[in-house]
């Protein structure tokens, strides 16, 4: 940074002229016509630089040699690294202020654009929401159909076990009676009352 | 006070179409040859009669408050809410609407989403997540929402289901009074 700064100092001092506050403004002033003071006025104001970067003999080249100055894009930093975010710089060479829509024309247009997207919009949500009640209603179809089946088949299972107790029961029956006549042949109705339980306190 | 600029026109459009199935009526010549425009200003947006915007031009925009109808307020993240004010607007051209019983009307206007034990009728057809008008049985437009459910799936929901997130209703005139029209 410091040769450039020293070199710009010097133009500056130059084209000012008289104006230049500096240390060596008058000097300047004195060899503005001669081409040849600025070379030796030159070395003297930036031999603190050369002798900085240590090439005391390169003034020559230094004259020469600007300082590049990298652009943005040249330098790749992301594009969120800067003070002003992506979205907010503008275009320049672009008239400032905003377009107002005020004429009827532009509003109908406007109108119709959005008539338009909303109505796509409503439509698809529509057809979406149709179909998904269509796979809705399907499912519960099927979830009945195969309630039904398992019911039937439920139903089918009790039948046969209902049809099989009535034949063997119709046996068992005929027993359970012979045996219930004996029982009361032999103790009588009352004999079949279970014994109550009693508690009773140990006499003094 | 200004007119609207193309995105911010877009954008009021936009959300007034989820409400209303026919926009053109909105900016149709009147019979006067006058016509309706938006106007925005202190971030809210007015729809108004051109003469008479074109009358306000002479007062700043600090000292108007108000003028023709208030919709509603652009956020600065550059959304629009729509206001209870609009309601008259959209209900003109509502694209889908709910009836609720006079049991209802009361918990809407103070507020609270629609149940669906209080609707009494509704319009067919109508999607989920779709803007839509509340009425009284007597077909006075009370407020809009958003419905929760399609029609189809309402149908199966239990009483105390919500059938419509409330957006605004008319209790917001005395809820709201101070920051309704003007911020």
């Amino acid at each position: 940074m410091a040769p450039t700064r020293t070199i710009k100092n010097k133009h500056a001092g130059s084209k000012s002229g008289a104006a230049g506050g500096g240390k060596g403004g008058p000097k300047r002033s004195s060899s503005d016509g001669v081409s040849k003071p600025k070379g030796k006025s030159g070395p003297k104001t930036k031999a603190p630089a050369t002798q900085v970067k240590g090439r005391p003999n390169l003034a020559g080249l230094d004259k020469r040699k600007k300082k590049r100055v990298y652009t943005e894009k040249e330098l790749g930093i992301p594009e969120l690294n800067m003070i002003t975010p992506v979205g907010v710089t503008k275009p320049k060479g672009k008239k400032k202020g905003k377009v107002f829509v005020d004429d009827r024309e532009s509003m109908t247009t406007i109108l119709a654009l959005v008539q338009a997207e909303k109505e796509g919009q409503i439509e698809s949500k529509m057809m979406r929401a149709r179909q998904m009640e269509e796979i809705r209603e399907a499912r519960r179809v099927e979830a009945d159909k195969k309630e039904a089946e398992r019911k039937a088949k439920l139903e089918d299972t009790k039948e046969v076990l209902r049809r099989k107790r009535k034949r063997a029961g119709g046996k068992r029956d005929q027993e359970d009676e012979a045996e219930n006549v004996k029982s009361y042949a032999s103790t009588g109705t009352k004999a079949a009352k279970p014994k109550k339980k009693r508690v009773s306190f140990a006499a003094e | 006070m200004r007119a609207l600029t193309d995105e911010e026109m877009k954008t009021v459009l936009d959300k007034l179409a989820n409400y209303m199935s026919d926009l053109k009526s909105l900016i149709a010549p009147l019979e006067d040859g006058d016509r309706y425009v938006f106007r925005l200003n202190h971030a809210r947006v007015y729809y108004v009669k051109l003469s008479i915007a074109n009358l306000a031009t002479s007062i700043s925009r600090d000292a108007l408050l108000s003028l023709g109808t208030c919709i509603g307020k652009m956020t600065k993240s550059g959304k629009f809410r729509l206001h209870i004010t609009a309601l008259p607007i959209i209900a003109s051209g509502a694209r889908h609407k709910i009836w609720i019983k006079e049991n209802g009307a009361q918990p809407f206007l103070y507020g609270s989403n629609v149940v669906k034990a209080h609707v009494g009728r509704w319009s067919e057809d109508c999607p989920e997540h779709q803007g839509c008008v509340v009425y009284s049985m007597a077909d006075i437009p009370l407020g809009f929402g958003v419905t929760a459910r399609s029609t189809a799936e309402a149908r199966r929901l239990d009483p105390t289901g919500i059938v419509c997130f409330r957006q605004a209703d008319c209790g917001e005139y005395l809820r709201d009074e101070d920051t309704l029209f003007a911020g």
